[in-house]
């Protein structure tokens, strides 16, 4: 394999595994449509995934020096490849789940034996280990777009089989390099994981699974945004967080790179909790700040974790286990907090919307068939936020009637729309906590130099 | 740039979106409150025949829903549909008895609401109040509902009454 082939493969067969752990977030809704089960369920669609990630990363890690890096790497992206097959054509939930376990433990096994490659690649273990978090960290934060834009120009199941042909062809070039592949020597250094830094990405990913997948919740199932102009709103913070690698790359001190993420990100998260008003605009830089935490931040404690330790590919794979492990802590806090404040937030927009229709002007007659018409609309988007705009229409003839039914209209529109913004609020503050406590596992490793 | 730099710029970005999305209103949000429905209601306009029906059953539903301690809000949505009133009663521990005396309990208020407006004449609300103490529980719901002919003139109130009867 050449040289600069073997880097680009590896580092996009790195971010396309990664990128699964956030790219079905814009696909949810859809999912639990189609597949008929709730939000509490369809989580799972993303939590699975990351949960087996996290569970398999350290034995694959071990596999790679059994088997052979080279080998491990090809076989696990088979399995992923195979994997996101079953998860494309699946009829069911459960099947659904199953192959995403299946996708994760070939993911596991392909990513933490790609970083053993890679330091052959890259001319050095840090440069390689740099790439390596970047193509994670860069695969994580794209995933959502993608996810959006293939949903919505095809369907959710596409997700899943673009992924098919693209393992695959990463596979390709790693199987003609494990033939032969010998059994190397793993050399010497730390067995220990670097706890400060992998309990920091820990807290880091909690925070970022929040960013991740409550923006999106946020913006389709509360702002009732299509898929894609949900991917075009979130896309800003993968944006940001490519533009700010070269700052990354150009200020030296870990600790310092680490610390100022998490900042960002908090900062981020805390002004998406306080957002004023339901508007894209105002999401725009919340997420720029977590945008450009997320490059800082994993890159520096991945570095972190992995500098002067031996073998890389375990300790990679601690690291991997850290950061899933902590998104799905992270979305198992998350998700009953915002799901209830979602249902009470509901509750008092109904009273409020209903209280707007009474007190409005309208005539008896126009008030109780719209009410019903309401009522009707509001009982088929069963536990969703709803879309009342038809149950608007038609506007009455009478010009007085037809200004007063839109003004009804706005005002409740407006009421649903900041109930559902103040529903994920607590949630992004938690989140903002997550970040924040990263700081101290930063501080205890700084204070040993280890960072 | 230095590591500290980086770290202080962060700083201040942070505290720069928080400061500025709080001083936009951001964290102040409280839904609408929804009002007390044993406070007492001013009537708005009450000429029209229209109006006085609207504002009649605002106070009627107002009435029962103090009755009941629940919101006005919640009655009304529990009002719609028999299913929706089943549902409400089993949700609220309400009997039927209940229910029916929180109904004649809202229109008795109507009535004093709409006298006190000078919408009904002393007379006529006094015939209406010893009519709405016997009001079967579905008849009191369709008055609520559509009150119209009790401020169409005397004609309108006296067949109204008649229909009411049980």
């Amino acid at each position: 394999m050449a040289e600069s082939t073997g880097r680009t493969t590896l580092a996009a067969a790195v971010g396309l595994v990664l990128a699964d752990s956030s790219i079905v977030v814009l696909a949810l809704p859809e999912i639990y449509r189609e597949l008929d089960v709730s939000v509490a369920a369809v989580v799972w669609v993303l939590i699975a995934f990351n949960l087996v990630l996290a569970l398999a990363a350290v034995p694959a890690a071990h596999a790679a020096g059994t088997i052979g890096p080279a080998r491990l790497t090809a076989a696990g992206l088979v399995l992923f490849s195979a994997a996101s097959l079953a998860c494309g054509l699946a009829p069911s939930i459960e099947v659904l789940l199953a192959a995403r376990c299946v996708q994760a433990i070939g993911g596991a096994a392909a990513v933490c034996a790609a970083l053993e490659l890679m330091p052959a690649t890259y001319g050095s273990e840090r440069r390689a280990a740099r790439a390596w978090a970047a193509a994670g960290a860069t695969g994580a934060a794209l995933g959502p777009g993608v996810g959006g834009l293939l949903t919505e120009l095809i369907s959710w199941e596409s997700i899943f089989l673009v992924q098919v042909p693209a393992a695959l062809a990463f596979a390709v070039p790693l199987i003609a390099a494990a033939r032969g592949e010998q059994r190397a020597a793993r050399a010497p250094g730390s067995v220990r994981p670097h706890l400060a830094a992998n309990a920091a990405l820990a807290l880091v990913s909690a925070a970022l699974a929040a960013a991740l997948f409550l923006v999106v919740l946020l913006l389709i199932e509360g702002w009732r945004l299509t898929p894609i102009a949900a991917a075009a709103a979130v896309s800003v913070l993968p944006v940001c967080s490519l533009l700010a690698a070269p700052l990354a790359r150009r200020v030296a001190a870990v600790d310092a790179r680490a610390a100022a993420g998490v900042i960002l990100i908090a900062g981020g998260l805390a002004g998406l909790g306080l957002l004023p008003k339901a508007s894209v605009l105002l999401t725009i830089p919340p997420q720029a700040l977590v945008g450009v935490g997320l490059t800082l931040t994993l890159s520096a404690l991945t570095e972190a974790a992995l500098a002067g330790r031996a073998p890389q590919a375990i300790h990679g794979g601690w690291t991997i286990a850290a950061r899933h492990a902590g998104v799905v802590a992270g979305l198992l806090v998350l998700t009953p907090i915002f799901t209830g404040d979602l249902e009470s937030e509901r509750d008092d927009a109904e009273a409020a919307g209903t209280a707007a229709l009474l007190d409005s002007r309208l005539s008896p007659g126009d008030k109780l068939d719209l009410a019903e018409r309401i009522a009707a609309q509001i009982e088929r988007e069963g536990d969703k936020v709803p879309v009342l705009g038809p149950a608007f229409e038609p506007l009455p003839d009478d010009p007085q009637q037809r200004a007063e039914t839109i003004s009804l209209r706005t005002s409740i529109e407006d009421e649903i729309d900041r109930a559902a913004t103040h529903a994920f609020s607590a949630s992004f503050l938690i989140a903002a906590g997550f970040a924040l406590a990263a700081l101290i596992p930063i501080a205890i490793a700084r204070r040993r130099i280890e960072l | 740039m230095n590591g500290k730099g980086l770290v202080l710029g962060a700083l201040a970005a942070s505290a720069a979106l928080v400061i500025a999305y709080l001083l936009a209103g951001g964290g102040d949000y409280e839904p609408t409150a929804v009002a007390d429905p044993c406070a007492p209601r001013e009537w708005r306009d009450p000429e029209g025949v229209e109006e006085a029906a609207q504002q009649f059953a605002l106070s009627a539903l107002d009435g029962a829903a103090c009755e009941l301690q629940v919101s006005r809000e919640a009655l009304a949505v529990a009002l719609a549909t028999p299913e929706s009133r089943a549902e409400f009663a089993a949700d609220h521990g309400i009997d039927d008895g209940e229910l029916e005396a929180a109904v004649r309990a809202g229109v008795m208020r109507a009535i004093d609401d709409a006298e006190r407006a000078d919408a009904l004449a002393p007379l006529v609300a006094d015939g209406l109040r010893v009519v709405a103490a016997r009001l079967p529980v579905d008849e009191g719901i369709a008055l609520i509902e559509d009150a119209s002919e009790l401020f169409d003139g005397a004609g309108g109130v006296i067949d109204e009454i008649g229909g009411l009867l049980p």
